[in-house]
């Protein structure tokens, strides 16, 4: 398989990643178009602890999600109890903010007479762990693609339990599920903390495949694309986000037929999709319907 | 962004005055806020406005693409709105196209309040945004209103779209980011549905980042415009959050 | 934390180093382009050579299909063509495959002339 193949493969796991950050939210009744901004918290704190203090990557990434489950943690603390749009503004804000922090970010060491680490505006280059360890591409992929199928085996075995139950009932009917007793505030906020965590273990892997990260990287196109990956994917399943990310990046992106078309296509789609499955493809209508079908 | 665009092509392809390329602007405006009426806010009407949102920022990615392919340099100049020195007021420099742009935008907000309270179109549509449901058993049209106001506000949009791209004497694709960011968040400060609002909005915004963009510098000034936005809404200040966004 | 620093100095005092000459082709935005690889000041011979480009203003805004380079005539120069999709910043990625693995990005402004490197 060449190399773009794998290139390819590995961004639809990494975008993998930050839509279902996405999904997280949107199941539990927030929308939130801020995720890219702990993307790349997870992003710039990977690529700092392994390219300026020699640490190894599984440690980095682990040290990362902490970081993106604070930081979405700090932000949804005072915004939960916003409603919908402007909760979605509070996101928008500061995922911003978290943008132009990165613009201000100057974190340079000096390795072996050069200086490295991220020099705000110019982005953050050499992040080579993978490569100073002789990874491959395709050992890579691999390594992204297990953490993925780990992830989502976690989503489906809490999608099929109590917790489960309680993250879909607070995202239907918040008030129906503070009257049966449920903290309502207590479960929104450790939903926050897990899509940090998420995608902060995205924008890590991220770093280190592409070895040089900037602010732009993280602008509002990536948090509005992975809420589209999740909503035209679908939100009865995990695999909902995925389907959204193969549907742009490995159809739209790498086919020939749409080279220079692919937003105007991918935004019809997405404004079409809502229309017609407000919820998506695999919404949990088509997702009882598979599960009938095949039990 | 949709018709700055179209005014920069006929621009560069067939040079044209100031009037005609506004003219252009503000009709492409339109144009597109009906396709996006359409196909984002009509069918969303009962249900999610969220839905909605999404749905026009993604029509926002065709746009963005659609103007990079068609006009494929990252940057293209823009006839400017006036050419020659800022006045000399006293102490006081002021740039002529910026009082062009605070004395237009005055007078839109005038014409626009007259058309909200002095006119039978106006009264459908605060009858529409009060009982939406009365409002159509009492007769009023209710989608046509929808489209007018659509138009009204694209309209607008291509004005201030105009004034900003010929004051800075030039277009980029990424305009369409920057006014949304920009529109959204002076309508935020506001208060949502509030007419004075937005223009005390829009004000106190531009106010607030020329101060802190000379004193504090270009990043800062976005910084401080988000942050004010999110603790404004943290604290769930009442002018911002009460009206209905449902 | 002294060995990683150490093994990190040794490492990255063969980071390849590349440098890109671009000239336009009679077709839009297709570039035909030269680069240089040196590693450690020499000429770095017989790498595999991916070039992909993303634009960093509009990030997953484009798709550049990556095109494989071909050695050129002297060391260290090998030859690829570039089909980007419109004019401006492009974070230009070569992919290195071949005696060293790495993963570059050049930061370079592409206008009708040509590619010369971005003022950052």
């Amino acid at each position: 398989m060449d190399d773009y193949a794998l290139g390819v493969l590995t961004n639809i796991g990494l975008f993998s990643f930050i839509a279902l950050s996405a999904y997280l939210l949107l199941i539990a009744g927030e929308m939130s178009f801020g995720q890219q901004a702990f993307f790349g918290v997870g992003a710039y704190a990977g690529g700092i602890l392994t390219a300026l203090y020699g640490w190894p990557l599984p440690l980095a990434a682990l040290a990362a999600m902490a970081l993106g489950a604070l930081a979405q943690f700090l932000v949804a603390l005072p915004t939960l109890r916003l409603r919908g749009l402007y909760f979605a503004m509070a996101t928008l804000a500061a995922a911003e903010m978290a943008r132009i922090l990165f613009e201000l970010l100057h974190w340079r060491r000096s390795i072996d007479g050069e200086l490295a680490g991220p020099d705000g505006t110019q982005g953050f280059r050499g992040i080579r762990w993978i490569f100073e360890h002789g990874i491959e591409p395709l050992h890579y992929l691999g390594i992204v693609g297990a953490l993925l199928a780990l992830v989502l085996g976690l989503f489906l075995f809490v999608e099929r339990s109590k917790l489960g139950a309680t993250l879909r009932g607070i995202g239907q009917d918040p008030e129906l599920a503070a009257a049966v007793g449920i903290d309502v505030q207590r479960v929104k906020l450790g939903v926050a903390a897990a899509a940090g965590a998420l995608a902060a273990l995205g924008g890590v892997l991220y770093a280190h495949h592409n070895t040089y990260i900037e602010p732009r990287n993280f602008d509002i196109m990536l948090g509005v694309h992975s809420l589209a990956y999740a909503l035209i994917g679908g939100l009865g399943t995990a695999f909902g986000p995925l389907l959204g990310v193969l549907l742009d990046i490995g159809v739209l992106e790498s086919t020939r037929f749409f080279q220079g078309y692919r937003m105007i296509v991918f935004g019809g789609l997405v404004a079409v999709l809502l229309v017609f499955r407000p919820r998506g493809l695999l919404d949990e209508r088509m997702v009882l319907w598979i599960r009938q079908r095949f039990s | 962004m949709f018709g700055c665009y179209a005014a920069t092509w006929t621009h560069v392809n067939f040079g044209a005055g100031l009037l005609l390329l506004a003219l252009i602007t503000v009709g492409g405006a339109v144009l597109a806020g009906a396709y996006v009426e359409r196909l984002c806010f009509a069918p969303h009407r009962g249900g999610s406005a969220i839905a909605a949102m999404v749905a026009s920022f993604a029509l926002w990615m065709q746009f963005e693409e659609l103007a990079t392919l068609v006009m494929p340099r990252h940057l293209y100049a823009f006839p400017l709105l006036v050419e020659g020195d800022p006045l000399a007021l006293g102490p006081f420099t002021l740039r002529v196209d910026a009082l062009i742009t605070l004395a237009v935008a005055l007078i839109a907000c005038m014409l626009l309040a007259c058309t909200l309270y002095r006119t039978r179109f106006g009264l459908a549509v605060r009858a529409l945004i009060e009982q939406p449901s009365a409002a159509a058993l009492a007769g009023i049209n209710v989608p046509w209103v929808f489209v007018r106001v659509f138009a009204l506000a694209s309209a607008m949009g291509g004005v201030a779209g105009y004034l900003v791209v010929a004051t800075h004497g030039q277009i980029t694709p990424m305009l369409g980011m920057w006014a949304t960011l920009k529109g959204l968040l002076a309508m935020m400060l506001g208060g949502l549905g509030s007419l004075p609002g937005a223009v005390i909005g829009g004000l106190a915004l531009g106010l607030l980042e020329a101060h802190s963009q000379w004193y504090l510098g270009p990043q800062m000034r976005d910084l401080i415009a988000y942050l004010l936005l999110f603790v404004l809404l943290a604290a769930r200040v009442p002018w911002m959050t009460t009206r209905s966004a449902s | 934390m002294d060995k990683a620093a150490l093994l990190l100095s040794l490492v990255l005092a063969q980071t390849p180093q590349a440098d890109l000459r671009c000239v336009p082709t009679g077709e839009d935005f297709v570039y035909d382009c030269s680069i240089t690889l040196t590693r450690g000041g020499q000429p770095l011979e017989g790498a595999r050579i991916t070039v992909g480009a993303d634009m960093p203003s509009m990030p997953m805004a484009h798709s550049v299909r990556p095109a494989k380079a071909t050695p050129g005539t002297k060391p260290g120069e090998y030859k690829a063509r570039l089909d980007l999709e419109m004019l401006g910043e492009w974070a230009v990625k070569l992919r290195l495959d071949g005696p060293v693995r790495d993963l570059l990005v050049l930061h370079y402004e592409f206008d009708s002339k040509g590619a010369s490197p971005s003022k950052r």
